[in-house]
């Protein structure tokens, strides 16, 4: 454990240690927060309901967004598949670690930073946009909520890894990142607005993948959009993409472990 | 022959550009989408014809497939300053912002181009929006003034890069703040609208010559954004050589 929590603290001295670099990525996050809300702001203009949400869903569905983001896809784990290419792989199989717990404990100093800082930039963005936020009256729907984020943050660790764990077959892993990473997960996941808005095939087509389990479904029940009663079948959903998840990743990681030449070592 | 190379390294590869390919038609077909969704039955959206938001978003992915095509040398411009590699180009006969911007074309962004430009003429002449050659010089004199602002920023960038060795998180803010011209920035409050006309002119990159193409611009609506075009044009060739005087070449 002592060691886990060492690797939190390197991770956490890494990203002081450029400076200039950390600045600009809070700043990016802030610039990305700002849009988003400037776009929803500019199209509900002085309508209150639109697309069947209030103004105020809207506006806390997107900042759930940004929060949800540096809680849930927040990752370092990313970076294994470049150290795979690298051979930097080879430092870390020689020591000590499960890496399963080194890549695990990276994320979540990655977390910890990303919550630190987000909720002074929404706090931030609060004040500026003077925004009226929802706020769930009944303490279980925190509960349930705080269990939807904790498996949804299991599923994209499991899932990133999984995407990572291609390199060690495919030079292409950006390119596939790049698809199911970034192009799929930002629209199927809710990223940038709710799925449901969208038309019924690609509706469907975005609930049938893992996705929205990342971001829509644990801020649609914040929203109180969803019921205790729905939110049961959406948490036994999100074990079994859990569960599939975790046991592809362990299944490449073994399999990929095994094959490894470590070329650029 | 940079152009070229570029090409050649990114078709060598099987299937990794076909899948960049994908997550480009993708992200542009969900956002079409999306618009059409956000549009929806009502003829006026957001002060503007559903058509003319549309012509506005193709106008926007055409500006950003162009500039990602040619500027694409910007984003691998770190990796030649911190290498100290960049010392080698100094030493070339081309003009010194070459390789920093131009040193890597996205050949992937150019496949895009023509479906793209296609899809856009065919949509303006069917909705009677192709009726006006003026439109048409006005347009693409202003989507040149549009490019040379790009490249203004992109050579901004890689003078930072210069100073500081730092170039993604700017990338990426330039790629998220250009991310508000998919919409007539006319639908953001007048603060935003001045920033984005006059400090970060994404405006006269992407809604100005969208403008101008659906008859929305008179000629005169062209003086402002060509003196802006040529002020920020200026203003990164100074600020260019005044990174370049400051390069250590510390890597190499």
């Amino acid at each position: 454990m002592k060691k886990y929590l060492q690797i939190i603290k390197i991770t956490f001295q890494e990203y002081f240690e450029y400076r200039l670099n950390f600045i600009l990525w809070r700043f990016r996050n802030l610039i990305s927060l700002f849009v988003l809300l400037s776009f929803w702001l500019a199209l509900f203009g002085e309508k209150t309901d639109f697309l069947d949400y209030s103004k105020s869903q809207i506006l806390t569905y997107v900042l759930g967004i940004s929060l949800l983001k540096s809680i849930v896809i927040a990752s370092r784990s990313i970076d294994l598949g470049g150290q795979i290419k690298s051979g930097y792989l080879t430092k870390l199989l020689i020591q000590p670690i499960n890496l399963f717990k080194f890549w695990f404990s990276r994320d979540l100093a990655d977390k910890l930073m990303n919550i630190f800082f987000m909720i002074f930039e929404i706090f931030l963005v609060i004040k500026i946009f003077n925004l009226n936020l929802l706020f769930p009256k009944d303490p279980a729907t925190y509960f349930v909520f705080f269990i939807l984020v904790f498996l949804a943050t299991g599923l994209y660790f499991y899932l990133s890894f999984l995407l990572s764990c291609l390199a060690f077959w495919t030079d292409e892993i950006w390119a596939t990142r790049f698809l199911f990473g970034f192009i799929f997960l930002e629209f199927f996941s809710g990223s940038l607005f709710p799925i449901d808005i969208l038309p019924g095939v690609l509706k469907k087509i975005a609930f049938c993948s893992p996705f929205p389990y990342l971001i829509y479904y644990p801020l649609k029940f914040w929203l109180g959009q969803i019921s205790f009663k729905s939110v049961f079948w959406v948490i036994l959903m999100e074990i079994f993409w859990l569960i599939l998840f975790k046991k592809l990743a362990l299944y490449f990681w073994e399999k990929g472990s095994k094959d490894y030449g470590a070329y650029g070592g | 022959m940079v152009a070229s190379r570029a090409a050649q390294t990114q078709l060598l590869t099987n299937w990794g550009g076909l899948l960049f390919l994908i997550g480009k038609i993708v992200r542009f077909s969900i956002f079409l989408v999306f618009l059409l969704t956000v549009s929806g039955p009502q003829k006026i959206f957001l002060g503007y014809s559903k058509q003319q938001v549309i012509i506005f978003y193709l106008i926007f992915n055409l500006m950003d497939s162009v500039s990602q095509f040619l500027f694409r040398g910007a984003y691998l411009f770190r990796n030649l300053i911190v290498t100290g590699n960049y010392d080698l180009d100094l030493l070339k006969p081309l003009p010194s912002y070459f390789r920093p911007v131009f040193g890597w074309t996205d050949i992937l962004d150019f496949l895009t181009l023509p479906p793209l430009l296609f899809y856009l003429f065919w949509y303006l002449e069917k909705n009677f929006y192709l009726v006006s050659i003026f439109n048409l010089i006005q347009f693409f004199f202003l989507f040149a003034i549009g490019l040379t602002i790009s490249f203004a920023f992109h050579l901004i960038i890689c003078a930072i890069c210069v100073l500081t060795t730092e170039i993604d998180s700017l990338i990426l803010i330039y790629r998220d703040i250009s991310s508000m011209g998919r919409f007539p920035i006319d639908i953001y409050p007048q603060i935003i609208q001045d920033i984005l006309t006059f400090i970060i002119p994404i405006a006269v990159m992407m809604t100005i010559p969208a403008k101008a193409l659906t008859g929305l611009l008179s000629w005169q609506g062209m003086i402002i954004p060509s003196l802006i075009g040529v002020f920020f044009s200026l203003i990164s060739f100074r600020f260019w050589r005044f990174a370049l005087r400051k390069y250590s070449s510390a890597s190499s």
